[in-house]
């Protein structure tokens, strides 16, 4: 938590000029008939000039691109984290930690399989709340165990410990990955009760929206498997549209899951369309597809309402996630010879 | 080769017999490369068809794991990809078409479920799910496929050689024996011819003599009985 009074309106006035620099739909339009390399030549002259100059040297083609959105990603990320403070601090991090959760996957994932340090750095996007001294420790590390002992002062030590038995046991990755991703949803609402009106209700709203729709899609993907796991171990409390009773009934008849899914009176109209594709579609793709620009919609709700507000930021960052994850779409799209048409539906999200 | 025997009978019945020897080996080894060619056209249609399925599956499969790339970034795939250590089981076994031994590959832990891929369930998406399955698909069908095709090459292999010995049998073994069979029976019979005219000529021969003999003993016979009648010629001399 960092020191000093909540400071929303200076931390507002510094994202607007971001925001006014993210792609607008116009830029899209362009990149999509691009092919890789003018995509990397069209971001050098925007907002990710120094990145691409940067990565230039050492990477390529689409590589290039994509870790030149990453490390202009965690750069932006990390200045909203250094102009906040107080409340605004915490509220931007707590979403932030989800870069942490990336960040220490991939450092278990490299010690797993005994990638070289470098290789993991490579992957990180310091974007989240952890110190770099803490991850630079970790990537020096050879065993899951010390990596654990290293995050011993942060929140993910005492989950990823009792995780690492089962890990022991069973020797896959699983529990210790769905630690680290439980952590950080379960934290997104801590202490912020259930407003019902003002920045915080919509913050709370969108949190709750995250969580909700993280259910939905772990709860079609269990469905879908018609593996034997526990959907219990995978509810994560918070949100508003199942309990943890309701999702493991539910789980094990597909179009009662649906069913619940399309009566939520708060999500049933948005995803409708998706819903009604989703009962004879083979793909749950399309359903997550419109999960995404459900959320996306959210976002732009918070800034709208409340534009003084961490709402406001959160909007942003989503706004930033979405521009990343839209010219990395574009330019890997592009790479695999898709056409101007099946970028445009199936991959970008405006 | 024919001239290389020597014209016996006893060759001519060594002859007879692998004549008869090979005859029955040609007659069944058609019968087996005809058995193979039948067993060997079931194959193919089995491979034709898991080969389409193979090039379907594969561009299934890469058309999953692009638009995982796309959606989700290299990054966060080849992540998900590295979750797990664990490599699916191939054993081989053998099982027998018509005499030839072809693999019998038995796959374990190819396609898992969601649990099983080693990434966690919060933190990823179904289209990672989707390509890690659409690459499980993949992978049993590239193991039909070598099971399929390798019992194929075997077998159109075991043709060839069929088809070599047949033919080598119709074309080369079984002329070359009959040419031999032919060249001793003409042998022998011209030996017989031989003997006979040999026979012949002997008993010409002694038959000539004989009537030589005859008529040398008739001219003496004629001889003493002229001599009885005239003094013989010393008795005269002795006279004088």
């Amino acid at each position: 938590m960092s020191a000093g009074a909540s400071n929303p309106e200076y931390v507002n006035a510094r994202v607007r000029s971001r925001r006014a620099a993210l792609f607008a739909d116009e830029d899209y339009r362009k990149l999509v008939r691009m092919g890789p390399s003018g995509i990397a030549r069209f971001m050098e002259e925007t907002e990710y000039e120094r990145e691409i100059n940067q990565l230039g040297t050492r990477f390529s083609g689409v590589d290039l691109i994509e870790y030149a959105l990453n490390q202009n990603l965690a750069r932006h990320f990390e200045d909203l984290l250094d102009w906040s403070n107080g409340r605004v601090y915490d509220r931007i991090a707590r979403y932030l930690r989800k870069f942490d959760v990336w960040n220490l996957k991939t450092i278990i994932r490299g010690i797993y399989t005994d990638t070289p340090a470098e290789e993991i750095e490579t992957d990180l996007i310091r974007a989240g709340e952890l110190e770099e001294a803490t991850i630079d420790r970790l990537l020096e590390v050879d065993e899951i165990e010390d990596a654990i002992e290293v995050l011993g002062r942060t929140m993910y030590y005492e989950p990823l410990s009792e995780a690492y038995e089962v890990y022991e046991e069973t020797g896959v990755l699983v529990p210790l990955e769905n630690a680290l991703d439980r952590e950080f949803y379960e934290h997104l609402l801590d202490d912020l009760g259930r407003p019902s009106e003002g920045p915080d209700a919509l913050y709370v709203e969108f949190l709750q929206a995250e969580i909700d729709f993280r259910n939905a899609r772990n709860a079609l993907r269990l469905a879908r498997s018609g593996s034997g796991l526990d959907p219990a171990e995978y509810y994560i409390e918070g949100g508003v549209l199942f309990d943890e009773s309701e999702l493991s009934r539910l789980v094990t008849d597909y179009d009662e899951l649906v069913d619940h899914i399309a009566e939520s009176g708060r999500y049933g109209d948005r995803l409708s369309t998706a819903l009604g594709r989703l009962r004879n579609a083979e793909s749950l793709i399309q359903f997550e597809h419109a999960l995404d620009a459900a959320l996306l919609e959210y976002s732009d709700r918070l800034s709208s309402i409340y534009p003084v507000s961490v709402s406001a930021v959160l909007s942003y960052i989503l706004a930033k996630e979405r521009e990343v994850e839209n010219i990395r779409a574009i330019a890997r799209g592009r790479e695999v010879g898709l056409d101007e048409t099946e970028i445009e539906e199936e991959l970008v999200i405006l | 080769m024919a001239k290389d025997v020597k014209p016996t009978r006893k060759n001519l019945m060594a002859i007879e017999d692998r004549i008869e020897l090979s005859e029955r080996g040609h007659g069944t080894l058609e019968k087996k490369r005809d058995g193979l060619i039948m067993e060997f056209m079931d194959i193919l249609d089995k491979a034709q068809d898991v080969r389409g399925e193979l090039s379907e599956d594969y561009d299934e499969a890469q058309k999953k794991i692009n638009m995982a790339r796309a959606m989700e970034g290299d990054v966060a795939v080849r992540g998900a990809a590295a979750a797990l250590q664990e490599h699916p089981e191939i054993t081989t076994e053998s099982k027998n078409i018509m005499g030839v031994v072809v693999p019998q590959i038995e796959s374990s832990r190819v396609s898992k479920d969601l649990g099983q891929r080693g990434y966690g369930i919060m933190g990823t998406s179904a289209r990672i799910d989707e390509a890690a399955e659409a690459y499980e698909d993949l992978l049993e069908s590239i193991i039909l496929a070598a099971e399929v095709e390798t019992a194929m090459k075997k077998m159109l292999r075991e043709i060839e050689t069929t088809k070599r010995r047949v033919n080598a049998l119709e074309f080369k073994l079984l002329p070359e024996l009959y040419e031999g069979q032919e060249y001793i029976e003409q042998s022998l019979e011209e030996q017989e011819r031989e003997e006979t005219f040999r026979l012949k000529k002997i008993k010409e021969k002694k038959e000539q003599e004989e009537k030589e003999e005859a008529e040398a003993e008739e001219a003496e016979e004629a001889e003493d009985l002229e001599g009885g009648q005239a003094p013989p010629v010393g008795s005269a001399a002795g006279g004088n």
